[in-house]
């Protein structure tokens, strides 16, 4: 009678089952009838800008961005084919994939073609993408030197960035009139340096920054200052940088996070508190547990005997 | 004496067999009730996998109110499980004889109520596989690191104190079960052997549980009390306007064993009347329980008047707008229901001793268990909604919240969940503590034949010195 039953039950828990998997991929249908259909693809645009840091690596940066409800907002795998060109032919660089920031990034080399007047054209391309749009962006620059010196005078203290430029003839000359900002290196980016932290680069293409006299540096008063070249038309992103001593100096604090209620690390009296109290339960527990283990162990004593 | 004897060993064995009875058979309406449990969970579970991959923005709550449904549920179930550490426990150490027969039922709400309250915050949050986050990463000055911690050890030891007074009984089970011909039967021989921990009753064993008992029963009411009051940190810690309260520790405490004592005697009236229990369960431990019930609503009932009439003197200007929303605006009704329904109600009913008979003190109990979760709903969100800050620059929508189909289905889900567990834990062990009560009749019977000997021995002294006046006078 009882084994009846209990098939019956079983009988009846697999009906049960059974609606719950019916009911679910119905469920999951009704969710893919509501499902937009593939969706068609996205246009797209390039914003192409050409960097050189201060190792002298230069980049070629594209950032890809598609409108959604009336917002550009960083369109992510999207495949950008950079090409080189030279007398109006491309030459195929690289295929680079974009991240979550809509970035697709390619270093570029010494072999890059120039033209007569030792410029370069970098082509970006989306081409055939499954979601986007065909799009293309193409950018036309020169490469550029920046070189800074730290000048300490009994009063003034200045850093000068010399901003020079490669002549037909293999030999660098000065470029004036470009605008130079001088910037001071923080944790997670940089500062301007002053209010007045643009300046000009006169004939001898020299941009010569006052450095401020308080700005803190690091326990050890090293401040580092970061020379830039922004959005140039003719040599785009340029930056140097260069580490003084002429920050005022941190002091060092032996414990930043003292212990309380508000700090990483929780006050001593609290931690004694709530260890010894629940502590104390758990021991009482460990107790119980090691008697409920004794309890068997006299039934299998009783058994022997 | 000998014909007394002979009763004794009768009621025994009519106690065993009315509380062994349900495990031995799982009928057809077991059955149907527990397919649509079944039925219940499947689709809750359905709606918290919709949840899990869509995100919480498929619930009702918005950036304001984060805390919905979920976590006034939260609240309600870790309230109900005080119901085992009061009636178990404090009936236990105050020696309470009535206690015997629902201690069982009361520990089993325990351990049920914890299981489902304890998940409903990591249901509330969006991504769940985060949670150990808050146990690697977590700051011991939280009261979040606290509620877990807290939670945790009265999980532990709700467990422990439903398994000890089990130990005799899994023997019983064990020794009761006959030929094991189905593999049922088998997995259950094997399931009451392990649990039994090897059982014999040696004076040893015995010596050794009620050692255990002892000790559990004084530690689980500091840690009961613990957990609830570090559930209401988690809001009186906030500087919010209604939560922002010295009194929220008792207030919580004493709404837990209110809310969980009217559970008690809920699932006390299921049990009697489907595994037909009356002989044991009667009306008399209905009378008491419902004292207790009563004594809890009126202390219940002062708090509340102290945690609304103070700040209603002075409506100081955040505090004012959330009460004014309780008091006249758009929670007035659930406010004002819930302060007649389960606390003035269950009074003047609870007073009168035909009050405390079994049908309108289980009526009474039903008004307390849905309004008692009213209660934690009207304390966790109209808090939300009226924030120091005023709502601004948001969707109308958010500055208003009512649970949809996804919070009620993962809710109903977890209701089901803790009455099909407790089905299947009434189909599988006795839902008293047999032992226990074999010891109250024991002692019951003690003391009638205590009673009688005094008696006859009075007679005997009576009849004897009248004789010696009789003969005296001749």
């Amino acid at each position: 009678m009882t084994t009846k039953r209990i098939i019956n039950c079983g009988f009846i828990l697999k009906k049960v089952a059974l609606a719950i998997i019916i009911t679910g991929i119905f469920s999951g249908n009704i969710d893919a009838q509501n499902r937009p259909q593939t969706p068609a693809k996205v246009e797209a645009t390039i914003a192409l800008s050409f960097n050189k840091n201060k190792d002298s690596h230069k980049t070629a940066l594209a950032i890809v961005k598609v409108k959604e409800e009336g917002k550009f907002v960083f369109a992510r795998n999207a495949w950008v084919n950079f090409y080189a060109m030279h007398n109006n032919q491309l030459q195929q660089l690289r295929q680079v994939v974009t991240d979550s920031k809509g970035q697709a990034s390619l270093e570029l080399t010494k072999d890059i073609p120039l033209d007569d007047s030792l410029y370069f054209t970098i082509v970006a391309k989306i081409e055939n993408d499954k979601d986007y749009e065909d799009a293309s962006e193409q950018m036309h620059y020169k490469e550029a030197s920046l070189a800074l010196v730290v000048n300490a005078a009994d009063t003034n203290k200045t850093v000068v960035a010399k901003v020079t430029e490669m002549s037909k003839g293999g030999q660098e000359v000065a470029v004036k009139g470009v605008e130079v900002k001088f910037f001071v290196q923080r944790l997670f980016g940089v500062l301007p340096a002053s209010e007045d932290f643009t300046v000009t680069t006169d004939d001898k293409g020299e941009a010569t920054f006052t450095y401020p006299k308080k700005i803190a540096g690091d326990t050890a008063g090293v401040v580092t200052i970061v020379a830039k070249m922004v959005d140039n038309d003719k040599f785009g992103n340029v930056e140097n940088k260069v580490a003084t001593n002429w920050g005022t100096h941190l002091p060092f604090i032996k414990d930043p996070f003292p212990r309380e209620l508000w700090s990483p690390y929780a006050p001593w009296p609290l931690v004694i508190t709530i260890t010894t109290l629940f502590g104390g339960v758990w021991c009482v527990y460990c107790f119980l547990f090691f008697q409920m283990w004794k309890i068997k162990q006299d039934a299998k004593k009783l058994a022997k005997s | 004496m000998e014909n007394e004897k002979f009763d004794l060993k009768g009621e025994v064995e009519t106690l065993r067999e009315a509380c062994l009875k349900p495990t031995r058979t799982f009928g057809r309406s077991t059955q149907l009730w527990v397919g649509f449990l079944l039925i219940i969970i499947g689709w809750g579970l359905y709606c918290y996998i919709h949840q899990l991959r869509h995100g919480l923005g498929v619930t009702a709550m918005r950036n304001y109110v984060s805390w919905g449904l979920y976590i006034s549920t939260f609240v309600f179930f870790i309230g109900i499980s005080h119901s085992g550490t009061l009636v178990s426990a404090i009936l236990r150490i105050t020696k309470q004889e009535w206690r015997r027969p629902i201690t069982r039922s009361a520990e089993l709400l325990t351990f049920v109520s914890l299981c489902f309250g304890g998940i409903q915050p990591i249901i509330d949050l969006g991504r769940p596989d985060r949670i150990a986050n808050l146990v690697i990463f977590g700051r011991l000055q939280s009261p979040l690191i606290w509620d877990i911690i807290s939670i945790c050890t009265y999980f532990t030891g709700s467990t422990v104190f439903l398994f000890l007074p089990m130990i005799p009984d899994m023997a019983l089970c064990r020794d009761r079960i006959g030929e094991c011909t189905t593999r049922y039967r088998k997995f259950k021989k094997r399931l009451y052997t392990f649990l039994a921990l090897g059982w014999q009753g040696t004076k040893s064993q015995w010596h050794r549980l009620e050692t255990t008992m002892t000790i559990m029963t004084i530690i689980i009411i500091p840690v009961a009390v613990s957990v609830h009051t570090v559930v209401s940190y988690i809001f009186a810690m906030t500087l919010r306007p209604g939560w922002d309260s010295t009194l929220f520790g008792p207030y919580f405490v004493v709404g837990a064993l209110y809310s969980g004592s009217a559970c008690v005697i809920l699932g006390m009236a299921a049990f009697r009347k489907l595994y037909h229990l009356e002989k044991y369960i009667t009306e008399r431990h209905f009378d008491l329980i419902g004292k207790v019930v009563l004594a809890l609503t009126m202390v219940y009932a002062y708090m509340n008047l102290n945690e609304y009439w103070i700040p209603a003197y002075k409506m100081a200007t955040a505090e004012g707008h959330l009460l004014a929303d309780l008091f006249t605006g758009s929670y007035s009704k659930a406010f004002w229901t819930c302060q007649f329904g389960t606390v003035l109600l269950p009074i003047v009913v609870m007073s009168f001793p035909k009050g405390r008979k079994i049908t309108p003190l289980v009526i009474t109990c039903i008004i307390i268990a849905i309004g008692a979760w009213v209660k934690r709903y009207l304390i966790v969100v109209p808090t939300l909604l009226h924030p120091f800050m005023p709502i601004q620059e948001v969707p109308e929508s958010w500055s208003t919240y009512f649970p949809n189909y996804v919070e009620f289905s993962v809710t109903a889900a977890c209701l089901a969940g803790i009455f099909l567990i407790v089905t299947l834990f009434s189909k599988l062990f006795p839902m008293m503590a047999v032992w226990e009560v074999e010891e109250g009749l024991e002692i019951d019977h003690d003391s009638k034949t205590a009673v009688e000997i005094r008696t006859k021995r009075h007679a005997d002294e009576s009849k004897e010195s009248e004789i010696s006046k009789v003969q005296a006078i001749k």
